[in-house]
């Protein structure tokens, strides 16, 4: 019986892979050849990627999303770490609100979060109607639920209390103390909380789209305007923005599978 | 001595309100970006688009549940959200436990090819399925050349096709979700199982299933949220042609034609409720099971 169930295990585990791997393949097969009606696809060529790296507008696209991917991510982890530092430091009674507060963005979702900041700030006219505030302030609410749970996580993992105790004996104050010793510590669960956030951020369409201003462009909304203009360009585009993914995932799992192999060597020593 | 200790424990204390000063930049984000415009939001629901000296009012809510442009966006959304949710538990239940079953390098390529597809959905995926599955795609194209019927007249640019793509974005998550579960069932049951004379059917039914029903209903939550909130897929491929209540809200904020932010709002305020609702029918629904659990 066991080793029937490895083998129609493999079979399941083959037929998921293959469902998920077609529409990554085809499309990549796709953006690599001139003509693809037959089953052989024909004419290899690196034209489609020549063509979106010589675009002004696509390297402007990918270097705005870097820059509207990492400004929210460093707002968010100083903004949650000073917030938690007091909170679990000072007013451990407050945790549990502050763990609502993180929680409510899984339930609103971007299409939710976009239109509300859009109706309340568009026609204010100070700085909050600025579009790329108002980007910047969604991403921060979207991210934050992982920010809070990455950096929770590790706290609870450290006996934070008597690191901050050790520390200040020795003659630092608290802040400096979380901030010399804390953070240090808990560095790999901010560095893969982050990268998810990353990841999360820059497979973002619905919020960018509601609330930037047109010549704010992120690779997905670029993915968008290229589909509409031609398919083998977009298909290019599209292998950029898949191989960027699947570069933040693989780090996040070499960091997690790294964390992972530490905690074991701790325990058994 | 004593009274220097007691200047000490004043200080401290006095120290630690100042300290909730390093709050005030988290609250402010809080406040700014995700309380006040929920609150806004839900107070603009009760108010009209046409007159807005009116200050509570119930009629676009009415006007939702009466019109049948609302109604159909509401039930296809929960169509597409249900059937996308059933079907990416059940394959997540079969490919977890199969991950569960396997060792060895099969199993860590089944799940790198997780982990790479879970974060594929939206524009990119609405894009690669017109690539293979478009009127011009390529499983298409070899269809009609070698006459597969029911491939040369399958239709991406309708609710089935949509199905399909969320069927697709929700397996890897969900079967991510589910594998580390399958941890809590021991080897030892099974063989107890065995040899008790029970079929590996029987197993499940009793004993694995019941076992996992807690994290498959709280995995159900999440695939629920993720369908019913999902735009850019279903925009990437059939604009504000299909009828769904995340393209609907959009369309009534950000849009060519004349928008209706009030009613938006009444709209989002729908789907919020759709989603409370099952979220906590869920967790209602995973605390029971818990504690047979823990029995």
């Amino acid at each position: 019986m066991a080793k029937g169930s490895k083998v129609s295990a493999n079979i399941v585990m083959t037929i998921v892979i293959i469902w998920l791997l077609i529409p990554l393949a085809a499309t990549i097969v796709y953006s690599l050849f001139e003509d693809w009606t037959g089953i052989i696809p024909k004419g290899f060529t690196l034209a489609n990627y020549e063509l979106i790296f010589s675009d002004s507008s696509f390297l402007t696209a990918m270097y705005q999303t870097v820059l509207i991917c990492i400004v929210p991510i460093v707002i968010t982890i100083i903004l949650v770490l000073l917030a938690l530092f007091v909170v679990t430091v000072y007013f451990p009674r407050l945790e549990k609100y502050m763990q609502i507060l993180c929680m409510i963005p899984y339930t609103i979702q971007g299409v939710i979060l976009s239109v509300s900041i859009l109706v309340l700030y568009a026609k204010n006219g100070s700085i909050l109607s600025d579009r790329m505030v108002m980007l910047i302030g969604a991403y921060c609410i979207i991210i934050l639920p992982h920010i809070y749970n990455g950096i929770r996580n590790g706290m609870r993992a450290i006996n934070m209390n008597m690191l901050l105790e050790a520390a200040e004996m020795l003659g630092d104050s608290k802040l400096k103390a979380f901030f010399k010793v804390i953070v240090p510590n808990i560095i790999t669960g901010i560095t893969v909380s982050s990268l998810l956030a990353v990841s999360l951020l820059f497979g973002d369409y619905v919020i960018i789209r509601n609330l930037s201003s047109t010549n704010v462009n992120n690779m997905q909304k670029f993915l968008y305007q290229a589909m509409k203009r031609s398919s083998t360009e977009a298909s290019a585009v599209f292998v950029v923005i898949m191989l960027i993914t699947c570069a933040i995932t693989a780090i996040v799992l070499s960091l997690q599978s790294r964390s992972g192999a530490e905690k074991v060597s701790k325990q058994g020593e | 001595m004593v009274k220097k200790g007691r200047l000490k424990t004043v200080s401290n204390r006095s120290m630690r309100y100042y300290y909730l000063l390093a709050l005030l930049p988290f609250l402010f984000l809080v406040v700014m970006y995700e309380l006040l415009p929920l609150i806004m939001l839900i107070i603009d629901s009760f108010q009209l688009d046409k007159d807005p000296s009116v200050a509570f009012t119930l009629d676009n809510y009415i006007k939702i549940f009466s019109t049948l442009s609302y109604k159909t966006a509401i039930l296809n959304s929960l169509k597409i959200t249900f059937i996308s949710t059933a079907v990416g538990i059940v394959i997540a239940f079969l490919g977890a436990r199969a991950a569960h079953n396997s060792r060895g390098k099969f199993r860590n390529v089944f799940l790198t090819v997780l982990n790479m597809t879970s974060n594929f959905a939206g524009v990119p995926l609405a894009f690669a399925y017109m690539i293979i599955l478009g009127n011009a795609g390529v499983i298409k194209q070899i269809a009609n050349m070698y006459g597969i019927g029911f491939l040369q007249n399958f239709d991406l640019y309708t609710s089935t096709g949509l199905t399909i793509m969320y069927i697709y974005f929700q397996i890897p998550l969900s079967t991510l979700l589910l594998i580390p579960s399958f941890n809590g069932i021991r080897k030892e049951w099974s063989e107890a199982n065995m040899l008790l004379g029970g079929t590996n059917a029987q197993f499940w039914g009793h004993v694995g299933i019941p076992m996992l029903l807690p994290s498959i209903f709280s995995t159900i939550s999440v695939l629920f949220a993720n369908a019913l909130c999902a735009y850019a897929t279903a925009y990437a491929l059939l604009m504000n042609n299909f009828s769904l209540l995340p393209v609907n809200i959009s369309a009534s904020f950000v849009g060519d034609i004349k928008t209706k932010p009030k009613l938006g709002a009444a709209l989002s305020v729908v789907m919020m409720l759709i989603l409370c609702i099952v979220i906590l029918i869920n967790n209602y629904i995973t605390k029971k099971t818990a504690k047979w659990e823990s029995r």
